[in-house]
């Protein structure tokens, strides 16, 4: 059993695939950077039209509808993902980049004390959650419950329970919403046209499922990872200190070392070939990311973190027409907070750390923390330096 | 410095004036339609596609082999495609026009 962070290099190195064992088949998984994109491009060979099946392991018993725009392909894909777009643009806009950067500074301010605290539920999940409320245009009172629902909305506990709690809540908020002129997520979804006719509310529930699970464990995990690799590294927030510039790739080559996802899975309704792994029709093949990301014919240093990573042609966030909706978003919250950090904290102290491991059939892979305790050390004004006051 | 002419995919003509960055940055900076520059500049989104004038593509230079491997992959895809993001703007690029491709 291979558990180091990169489980998949050997198989990268000789043939290019892994198998793991899901839903009663072994599934094989493309690893290399090249290989993934061209299945990426290939969506008629490479299907999403798999409702529940996006993942290595069904999610049939934890969500009913299909999730939107995700699970479709072209040319319904296209429209679905156009009434959508201007909500996950939003992270292009300055004013709201000005206003995240705000709410980044307080939800940090807020975690970082000397005291011990839980960056996964104390930082990464609030930021995640209060971030989330800004992007659907929805009160900021709003992300108090999604908080309390976890790092996965859909893992932890039952699953089946929380499924049920996100599909009651994504129901009445489309109710309460109805007839709404507002500009907020549901409203507009309520009015929104799809091909000359309403969206039924099992599309609206698909979108906003999407929306509520889609990158909530993957950003939050990236949140810690971060924390964790700066409380190792204390020597890392000066060298992004020392040239500004060093926010924008630290941001990518974070996404890309730590690879939260480690796999979406295409289908292949008439079968497909990828080097040496023949798919059946109606089988499936997975798109590995993390190993992808660590390819190393793409990447000098690829086992490395590189701050300052100038080529850096990763696909963290997807490759193609399904490349993350919330990218811009995601990417936003990593650089507001990697200049809080760098403005607010000297360094980090780790106290504990509970890393989360998956648990696959032919591999383990660290994908981010349960729980990191840490203490952050804050950054002392230059003008109060004994020595440096003016 | 240098003057760079985009033609949005739309068709209108853009004429920006940059000192540095890439054709990327200078048109982000200058909301050129169809060129977002998600990424940051680090050839990971392929958001920055433009096709160089055939005047210019000796002056312009080829793709790296990152920025080929992308671009092979791209919608629109030609022998005159870069990404705007691995074309750091210098003088002797003053008067170039390149096509975005956009998305």
């Amino acid at each position: 059993m291979k558990t180091e962070r990169d489980p998949f290099i050997q198989k990268r190195q000789e043939s290019g695939v892994e198998y793991m064992r899901a839903e009663g088949q072994e599934m094989p998984l493309v690893l290399r950077l090249q290989d993934v994109r061209k299945i990426c491009k290939d969506w008629k060979t490479f299907s999403n039209d798999d409702p529940f099946m996006i993942v290595p392991h069904s999610e049939a018993n934890v969500r009913s509808v299909r999730q939107y725009p995700i699970e479709t392909d072209p040319p319904d894909h296209t429209d679905y993902r156009a009434l959508v777009e201007p909500f996950f643009r939003r992270p292009n806009d300055a004013n709201y980049q000005v206003s995240m950067q705000h709410l980044v500074d307080e939800v940090l301010a807020a975690a970082a004390t000397p005291d011990c605290v839980d960056a996964v539920s104390d930082l990464a999940l609030p930021l995640q959650s209060r971030s989330l409320a800004r992007l659907l245009n929805v009160d900021d009172s709003e992300a108090k419950l999604w908080i309390s629902w976890g790092t996965h909305v859909f893992k932890e506990g039952d699953g089946i329970s929380k499924g049920a709690e996100l599909s009651s809540y994504i129901r009445e908020k489309f109710e309460a919403a109805e007839g709404s002129d507002a500009d907020d997520f549901f409203s507009v979804l309520n009015r929104a046209d799809f091909q000359s006719r309403k969206l039924t509310l099992e599309e609206k529930h698909g979108f906003a499922n999407m929306a509520f699970a889609g990158g909530r464990d993957t950003l939050i995990h990236t949140i810690s990872s971060i924390i964790a690799y700066f409380a190792a590294h204390s020597e890392s927030l000066e060298f992004l200190r020392e040239d500004h510039a060093r926010i924008i790739t630290a941001t990518e080559e974070f996404v890309r070392y730590v690879s939260p996802l480690t796999a979406i899975v295409r289908t292949c309704p008439h079968g497909a070939k990828v080097l040496d792994a023949v798919i059946a029709p109606g089988g499936r093949v997975g798109l590995c990311w993390p190993s992808a990301n660590r390819d190393e014919t793409a990447f000098t240093q690829h086992d490395e973190v590189v701050l300052d990573r100038s080529l850096n042609p990763h696909v963290g966030f997807g490759f193609g027409i399904h490349r993350c909706l919330g990218a811009a978003q995601a990417r936003l919250i990593i650089r507001s907070l990697l200049e809080s950090l760098c403005n607010q904290i000297e360094a980090i102290k780790l106290i504990e750390a509970i890393p989360e491991v998956e648990q696959e059939s032919s591999f383990e892979r660290k994908v981010g923390y349960k729980r990191l305790l840490v203490s952050f050390i804050p950054r002392v004004p230059r003008a109060l330096r004994p020595g440096l006051a003016a | 410095m240098a003057r760079i002419t985009y033609i949005t995919p739309d068709g209108k003509q853009v004429v920006v004036e940059a000192s540095g960055g890439s054709l990327m940055t200078a048109a982000v900076q200058n909301q050129v339609d169809g060129i977002e520059g998600e990424c940051g500049g680090v050839c990971s989104c392929a958001t920055c596609h433009v096709h160089v004038d055939a005047a210019w593509i000796s002056r312009v230079g080829p793709a790296g082999d990152a920025e080929a491997a992308m671009l092979e992959l791209e919608d629109g895809v030609n022998s005159a495609s870069r990404l705007g993001c691995q074309v750091p703007i210098r003088p002797e690029l003053d008067g170039l026009t390149v096509r975005v491709v956009g998305r």
